[in-house]
C-alpha cells in the first residue's frame, strides 16, 4: 500500500538529524532576542525605534506588508492549479499552502507590534469604523488567514488517516493524527464530500487572495501622499505579491528537496514550471513598474517632484536602482537563461532557486522603499526638525524584530515539516488509487446550512444631548437723559440674486429635484457622504433704523449715529450715517449671518446735544441646524452603507462559504459519515 | 439537447426577480444595520462653526503663537501644534511665513481614515482627537498632507501642572505614551468666549478667529473683521486647496507685507 517514495516521505517526519536541532536552536535564540527587543519596546514606547513623526512608519509596515505579499504564493498558486486540473501541481500544493498560513500569521501581528497602544487593539472591535482601510484590513485578512487555515487542513485530512496507522509513529502521535482525521475512513461518500469542499473553498480563496493584497495595497493608495496617491496600487501590490509568493514557493521547494531528500516528488519539471510562472509575473512587476514610475517621472509634478528626486537620484537611489536590478532584471535573465538557453538547462534547479531567493530579498527592499521614501517627502517639509527625523534609520530594536519575524516563520515551517508530510501522500498517488465513483456519488447541495452570523462592525451610539442656542443677552435699550436714540429692524425680503425659493424656481429645477427625489428614494442609504440635513437659507437682508431725538422728543437732524454689531469675540463695526430730518438713520445689512445678535448704535454728541447709545437684539436667519460637514466624504462617526455594504457582502459571503466547505462538508456529513461505518 | 425558448424566458423573469427581491433586501438591511445617528460627542456644545484667518501679511515669523499654544497645552518638547513655516512657492516670490494649525478640515482625510474613531468631526467644525481611544496606528498621520499631527513616541515630559488637571478632550493633556496630538483649536477656551492661544499670543494681530455663521473674525487686538468680506477682499486663500480637504483655516496672501520678510529678517540679524 505504501510505496518507496512514501515511505521516504514519511520517515522525515521521525528522522531527526543533530543539524535539524541546531538550525531550531539558532532560531530559537534569534526569536529570544527578538521578543527581548518588543519587551525593551513595550517598555519604553515606540521612541527606542527610528520612527519619528515625519517618516512614521518604517520597518514593521514594510514587514506586514512584505509577509502579506510572501502569503500569497502558495494559497494562489495552488488554488488556480487546483481549480484548473493541473496534474504536476500535486507535490507542491500542501508546502505552498503552508508557507501561506504561516506567512499570513507573522504578517498580522507585525501590524500590531507597529501600535503605540497594543493594550488598546480591542477598540478595533468596539469602535471599528469600517470607513477606514485599517479596519478593511482587520477584515480581510483575518477571512484570509480562516480560509487558508481551511484549505490547509482539509487537504490534509486522508493524510492524517493514513498518519494515524504508521505504526513507526508513537502513540501519542497516532492519537493526534487520529483527532485531526475527523473519522475518516476513506469512504467513496467521503471522497466525494472532501473532493466537494476542497473545489469550493479553491474557488473562494481566489478572490479573497486577489482582495487581500488589494487592501493592503489601500492603506497607502487612499492617502493623499505622493507615490501612494495612485491608482494602479491595488493590481500593483497584487502582481507583486504573486512574484514573491511563487518566488518563495520555489525557493522552499528547492530547500526541501534538499534537505527532506523529496527528489522523488519535487522534480525539475516542477522548478520549470513555476520558473516560468515566476517569469511571466517578473515580466509583469517590471511592466507595472514602469508604468507607475514612468507616469509620474515624465511629469515631474509639483509634489511629486521631491519625492521622484530622492527617488531616483537622491538619497534612496542606490538602493532604489539596486533593487530595481536585483528584485526583477537579474531573476528575469537569470530564468531566462535556464529555462531557454539548452545548453544552462543542466542548472534549472540551483538557477530558478537562484532568481527566487534574488526575487525575495528584492520583494522585501521593494516594500521598504513603497512605505519610506513617501513619508519623508510630505507636502510640507519639516522645518527646524532633526536630521533623522526626516531621514529614517531602523535601530537595532526594528531589526531585532525582523529577525526574530523572519526567524519565527522558519521555525513554525521546520517544525511542520516534522509533524506533517510537507507532500500531499493522497495526492501523489496514482489517480485510480481514488475511487472512480467519486465524482459521479457527489451528492447533491443541500442549500448553505446554517446562516452564518455575518462579522458586522457596527457602531450604534444614541444621539444625545441638545445644542444650546447661542443668544446673546436680551438687554433693554437704555435711556439717556439729553438725547434719546431708539432703534428698530426689520427684514426686507431676500435678494432673488442670492436665494431661490422653491415658487420661484424655474420648472426644469423642480424636475431635476423629483428626478433627484425619485433616485434618492431608490438608493436610499446606499449613497455617500451624510445627508446634511436642510439647505443652509442665504439669510435675507436687515434693515436697521435709528431714530435720535433730543430730550423734547423733537428729531435730531444730520449727525452721525454708528452702528456695529456684537459678535462672540468683538464688535463689527458697519461705520455711521447721518440721519435725515425726522432724525432717523438707516443702514441695510447683508451678511451671510444666523443667529440672534445685539445691534448697538450710538451717537457721540457734540456742543449742542449729548451722546447717547441705543441697542436692540436682532435676529438674522435662524442657525442651520447643527451636523457634520455636507463635504466629508466618508467621515461619519456611523458605518456609512456605501462603504459598509460592499465590505460585509464580500467577507459575508467568503465566512458563509466557509461554514458551508467545512462546517456542513465536513464536520457535519463527512464526519457523521465515517462513524456510521465505525460505530465503536 | 436544446433548450425551450419558453424556459429560457422564464430563467430570464425568475434573474429579474431575484435581483430585484435582492436589491429591496440590501435596501431593508442598509436601512436597520446603518443607522445614521450622530454620536452624542460629535455633537458640539455650541451650534457653532469656527474658522480662523491668518493675515500672512502681518505675520513677522515671531513664533508667538507656537509658544502660547505650547505654554496653554503643555505640549511636550519636540512637538509644535500650531508650527511656522518658512515658504518659498517661487524665487520671483520670495520667502514669507505661513502659520500653520490644524486645519480643521471639512473633509478630514485623517478622520476618513481613523479605525476607531479616536480622531472624529464635530458638527462646530472642530477635528476632535481623543487620546483615551486612540491605539496608535499613526494612520491619520499617514493621512494628514499638512502633517499637523504629532506622535507621543515615549513618555512624554510632564510637568506638575499639566498633571494636576484631569484629561479631557477639551484640552488634550496630561500627555500619554503612544497616542497623536494635535491643535484642536482649544474648546476649553471658546467655552469661556475667549480667543485661542495662537491667537490670543500673536502679538502682530495676525490670527483671526471666529465663527462663520456670526460672519465675523476677530484678532487679539479687538479688530473683528467680516469673515465674508476680509477672504473675499482679500483674495483669502486656503492650503493645499487641490486636495480637496475643504480646510476651516483661510490665509490672506503675504501682498505688501508689514513686517520684514524671512530674508529681510535674516539679513537684518546678521547687522545687529
Amino acid at each position: 500500500m505504501i510505496s518507496k517514495r512514501e515511505e521516504h516521505l514519511l520517515s522525515t517526519l521521525t528522522e531527526t538529524s543533530g543539524r535539524f536541532y541546531r538550525w531550531i536552536a539558532v532560531l530559537l535564540a534569534v526569536v529570544l532576542w527578538g521578543l527581548y527587543a518588543y519587551v525593551h519596546q513595550l517598555r519604553h514606547g515606540l521612541v527606542v525605534t527610528g520612527m519619528r513623526d515625519e517618516v512614521s512608519w518604517g520597518l514593521y509596515i514594510t514587514n506586514f506588508v512584505f509577509f502579506i505579499g510572501i502569503s500569497h504564493a502558495g494559497t494562489l498558486i495552488s488554488a488556480i492549479l487546483r481549480v484548473t486540473h493541473t496534474e504536476w501541481r500535486r507535490p507542491i500544493t500542501r508546502l505552498a499552502e503552508a508557507i501561506t498560513v504561516f506567512a499570513l500569521c507573522i504578517g498580522g501581528p507585525m501590524v500590531i507590534i507597529d501600535l503605540g497602544r497594543p493594550e488598546r487593539m480591542l477598540n478595533l472591535f468596539r469602535y471599528g469604523r469600517i470607513q477606514s482601510p485599517i479596519l478593511w484590513d482587520v477584515l480581510s485578512v483575518s477571512t484570509y488567514l480562516t480560509g487558508c487555515i481551511l484549505y490547509l487542513y482539509i487537504p490534509m485530512i486522508p493524510d492524517f488517516a493514513l498518519l494515524a496507522e504508521q505504526s513507526s509513529l508513537g502513540a501519542w502521535r497516532r492519537r493526534f493524527y487520529k483527532k485531526l482525521s475527523l473519522g475518516w475512513t476513506g469512504s467513496t461518500t467521503q471522497w466525494a464530500l472532501l473532493e466537494r469542499a476542497i473545489s469550493v473553498m479553491a474557488v473562494v480563496i481566489i478572490p479573497l487572495a486577489i482582495s487581500v493584497h488589494t487592501v493592503v495595497s489601500w492603506i497607502f493608495a487612499m492617502t493623499l501622499r505622493p507615490g501612494w496617491n495612485s491608482s494602479i496600487f491595488g493590481p500593483y501590490f497584487v502582481v507583486g505579491a504573486i512574484y514573491s509568493g511563487a518566488a518563495a514557493v520555489i525557493f522552499s521547494m528547492y530547500v526541501l528537496r534538499r534537505v527532506l531528500r523529496l527528489q522523488d516528488y519535487l522534480e525539475p519539471v516542477h522548478f520549470r514550471n513555476l520558473g516560468l510562472l515566476l517569469l511571466s509575473f517578473a515580466m509583469l512587476y517590471l511592466y507595472f513598474n514602469i508604468n507607475e514610475y514612468l507616469t509620474m517621472g515624465y511629469k515631474f509634478e509639483g509634489i511629486e517632484k521631491e519625492y521622484l528626486t530622492r527617488l531616483f537620484f537622491g538619497d534612496y537611489a542606490p538602493m532604489f536602482w539596486t533593487v530595481q536590478a536585483v528584485g526583477v532584471f537579474i531573476p528575469a535573465l537569470l530564468l531566462m537563461a535556464v529555462l531557454g538557453l539548452g545548453r544552462h538547462q543542466s542548472f534549472t534547479i540551483p538557477g530558478v532557486a537562484l532568481a527566487s531567493f534574488l526575487a525575495i530579498v528584492g520583494a522585501w527592499a521593494k516594500r521598504y522603499l513603497i512605505v519610506v521614501p513617501t513619508l519623508s517627502s510630505p507636502f510640507l517639509p519639516g522645518q527646524r526638525i532633526p536630521w533623522e527625523w526626516t531621514h529614517y534609520r531602523p535601530t537595532w530594536v526594528e531589526w531585532s524584530i525582523t529577525a526574530a519575524a523572519v526567524a519565527v516563520f522558519l521555525l513554525i515551517y521546520a517544525l511542520f515539516s516534522k509533524l506533517f508530510p510537507m507532500v500531499s501522500v493522497w495526492e501523489t498517488r496514482e489517480p485510480d488509487a481514488i475511487p472512480a465513483e467519486a465524482e459521479a456519488a457527489a451528492p447533491a447541495p443541500r442549500g448553505w446550512g446554517p446562516i452564518s452570523s455575518i462579522p458586522i462592525i457596527l457602531i450604534t451610539l444614541t444621539l444625545a444631548g441638545a445644542s444650546l442656542a447661542h443668544a446673546g443677552e436680551t438687554q433693554k435699550p437704555r435711556k439717556p437723559a439729553p438725547t434719546a436714540l431708539s432703534l428698530e429692524w426689520q427684514a426686507l425680503p431676500a435678494d432673488k440674486l442670492v436665494s431661490a425659493s422653491p415658487e420661484e424656481a424655474p420648472p426644469d429645477a423642480i424636475t431635476a429635484g423629483r428626478v433627484q427625489h425619485s433616485l434618492s428614494q431608490l438608493f436610499g442609504q446606499l449613497h455617500f457622504g451624510s445627508k446634511g440635513g436642510e439647505e443652509q437659507k442665504p439669510p435675507s437682508a436687515i434693515a436697521l433704523k435709528a431714530t435720535l431725538k433730543d430730550e423734547r422728543g423733537a428729531p435730531v437732524a444730520m449727525q452721525a449715529v454708528s452702528f456695529s454689531l456684537r459678535t462672540s469675540f468683538g464688535l463689527v463695526q458697519y461705520g455711521s450715517r447721518p440721519t435725515n430730518e425726522e432724525g432717523k438713520a438707516e443702514l441695510v445689512v447683508r451678511d451671510r449671518r444666523y443667529g440672534r445678535y445685539p445691534v448697538l448704535v450710538s451717537y457721540g454728541g457734540d456742543e449742542a446735544f449729548g451722546g447717547t447709545r441705543a441697542e436692540i437684539l436682532v435676529d438674522f436667519a435662524s442657525r442651520p441646524t447643527p451636523a457634520l460637514p455636507t463635504a466629508g466624504v466618508l467621515i461619519a462617526p456611523y458605518a456609512t452603507a456605501a462603504i459598509g455594504l460592499p465590505f460585509v457582502i464580500f467577507y459575508g459571503i467568503m465566512w458563509v462559504v466557509y461554514l458551508y466547505a467545512f462546517g456542513y462538508l465536513i464536520l457535519w456529513r463527512m464526519r457523521r459519515s465515517g462513524q456510521e461505518k465505525h460505530p465503536h | 439537447m436544446t433548450l425551450p425558448r419558453r424556459s429560457f424566458f422564464q430563467f430570464l423573469a425568475r434573474g429579474t426577480g431575484a435581483i430585484v427581491a435582492s436589491w429591496v433586501a440590501m435596501k431593508g438591511i442598509s436601512a436597520t444595520m446603518f443607522r445614521e445617528v450622530l454620536p452624542a460627542r460629535s455633537l458640539a456644545p455650541t451650534n457653532q462653526k469656527w474658522v480662523m484667518v491668518i493675515d500672512l501679511a502681518k505675520c513677522d515669523g515671531c513664533r508667538d503663537c507656537t509658544r502660547a499654544c505650547s505654554t496653554m497645552h503643555f505640549v511636550p518638547p519636540m512637538q509644535e501644534w500650531v508650527k511656522v513655516f518658512e515658504v518659498l512657492d517661487n524665487p520671483a516670490a520670495g520667502r514669507y511665513f505661513l502659520p500653520r494649525p490644524c486645519m480643521q478640515c471639512d473633509n478630514p482625510p485623517c478622520v476618513r481614515g481613523c479605525p476607531v474613531g479616536a480622531t472624529f468631526k464635530r458638527t462646530d467644525g472642530i477635528v476632535m482627537m481623543d487620546q483615551e481611544r486612540c491605539i496608535g496606528c499613526r494612520n491619520c498621520i499617514a493621512q494628514c498632507p499638512y502633517s499637523a499631527r504629532s506622535f507621543n513616541w515615549g513618555e512624554p515630559q510632564h510637568t506638575p501642572a499639566e498633571l494636576s488637571m484631569p484629561y479631557s478632550m477639551e484640552y488634550n493633556y496630561p500627555h500619554r505614551k503612544g497616542v497623536v496630538e494635535k491643535c484642536i483649536f482649544c474648546p476649553h477656551m471658546l467655552r469661556e468666549g475667549k480667543l485661542p492661544a495662537c491667537a490670543q499670543g500673536c502679538k502682530m494681530g495676525a490670527i483671526y478667529f471666529g465663527d462663520e455663521l456670526e460672519d465675523a473674525v476677530t484678532n487679539n487686538k479687538g479688530e473683528t473683521i467680516q469673515f465674508t468680506k476680509i477672504a473675499k477682499r482679500g483674495a483669502a486663500f486656503r492650503l493645499l486647496e487641490e486636495l480637496g480637504t475643504e480646510p476651516r483655516v483661510y490665509y490672506l496672501p503675504p501682498a505688501s507685507r508689514k513686517y520684514p520678510t524671512p530674508d529681510e529678517k535674516k539679513a537684518l540679524e546678521m547687522h545687529s
